[in-house]
């Protein structure tokens, strides 16, 4: 079948697009092994792009984190387990967050000990 | 129906707040070399550590390909010159999804090919760490001493 978001052609009974990730399931289909509905056309976000800014710009093992569950999505969307890949997207938009917020907060405090610095600095010399 | 135009509003917000905070990154970095300047933070990392993350070199990296010096910025941080396409494409379909509801198109990476990638990124940053030749190239601004 061709998936009807990009035209990519698919297996007859994959669950989402292997070049966009869309859901190929016919609406409302219970799927055999977990009996989720999937909502038809749904995607599962995975935030991997934040997750890879939050690793790099933030170098946080937090980021890693954020990554893992970004693969763990898709491995889910693969597997055609809807709500296991929607639990991963919160996870990993959750890490993101965490990641940002350590990495605003390292670097805070790594500015408040240059203040510290550049003040004990005038104090002794 | 009020709570998804509620969620819609708060991502629009949030997509403002990131455009104006990367558009005065950018223009920070256009006109400051945070090689020599106090207003951009040392990489906490290495600022506690003294060791090298994947990311250190970055914004350095970033200033010099604004000033087109593509040599110097591949030199400073290798790995971030490779994903600046691919973060550039992925944040503006994340913009668009925003403002339009749908996306660029997208490839769809299998949940291997994301952990490769993520054993890349972690791998890059304990091998550029090493003191061994060539290993040792991959620090920051090393291979501008070639």
């Amino acid at each position: 079948m061709f998936c009807p978001q990009c035209g990519a052609s698919n297996t007859d009974n994959a669950a989402v697009c292997v070049q966009c990730g869309r859901n190929l399931q016919p609406a409302a289909t219970p799927l055999p092994a977990t009996g989720q509905i999937i909502p038809p056309g749904a995607t599962v976000e995975n935030y991997l792009v934040f997750a890879i800014l939050a690793t790099v710009l933030c170098c946080l093992p937090s980021g890693i984190a954020a990554i893992v569950y970004a693969a763990q999505v898709n491995g889910k969307l693969q597997a055609g387990d809807f709500a296991g890949a929607q639990e991963a997207s919160r996870n990993a938009k959750m890490w993101c967050w965490i990641s940002f917020g350590l990495g605003l907060a390292t670097v805070g405090v790594t500015i408040l000990l240059g203040i510290l610095g550049v003040i004990s600095g005038l104090h002794h010399g | 129906m009020a709570r998804a135009s509620s969620i819609l509003r708060q991502r629009k917000h949030l997509l403002a707040a990131a455009a104006l905070a990367g558009t005065v990154g950018l223009l920070l970095l256009r006109n400051f070399d945070p090689a020599k300047s106090v207003i951009f933070p040392p990489c906490p990392l290495h600022f506690l550590t003294g060791w090298y993350c994947p990311g250190c070199g970055s914004l350095r990296a970033m200033h010099q390909l604004l000033e087109g010096n593509l040599r110097a910025a591949w030199a400073l941080n290798p790995l971030t010159m490779v994903l600046l396409p691919f973060i550039g494409y992925g944040l503006t379909s994340q913009a668009l999804l925003v403002l339009r509801g749908k996306g660029l198109p997208g490839v769809f990476l299998s949940a291997n090919s994301i952990r490769v990638l993520c054993a890349i990124i972690v791998l890059f940053g304990i091998l550029r760490n090493l003191p061994v030749h060539p290993f040792n190239l991959l620090a920051p601004g090393a291979m501008l001493h070639l």
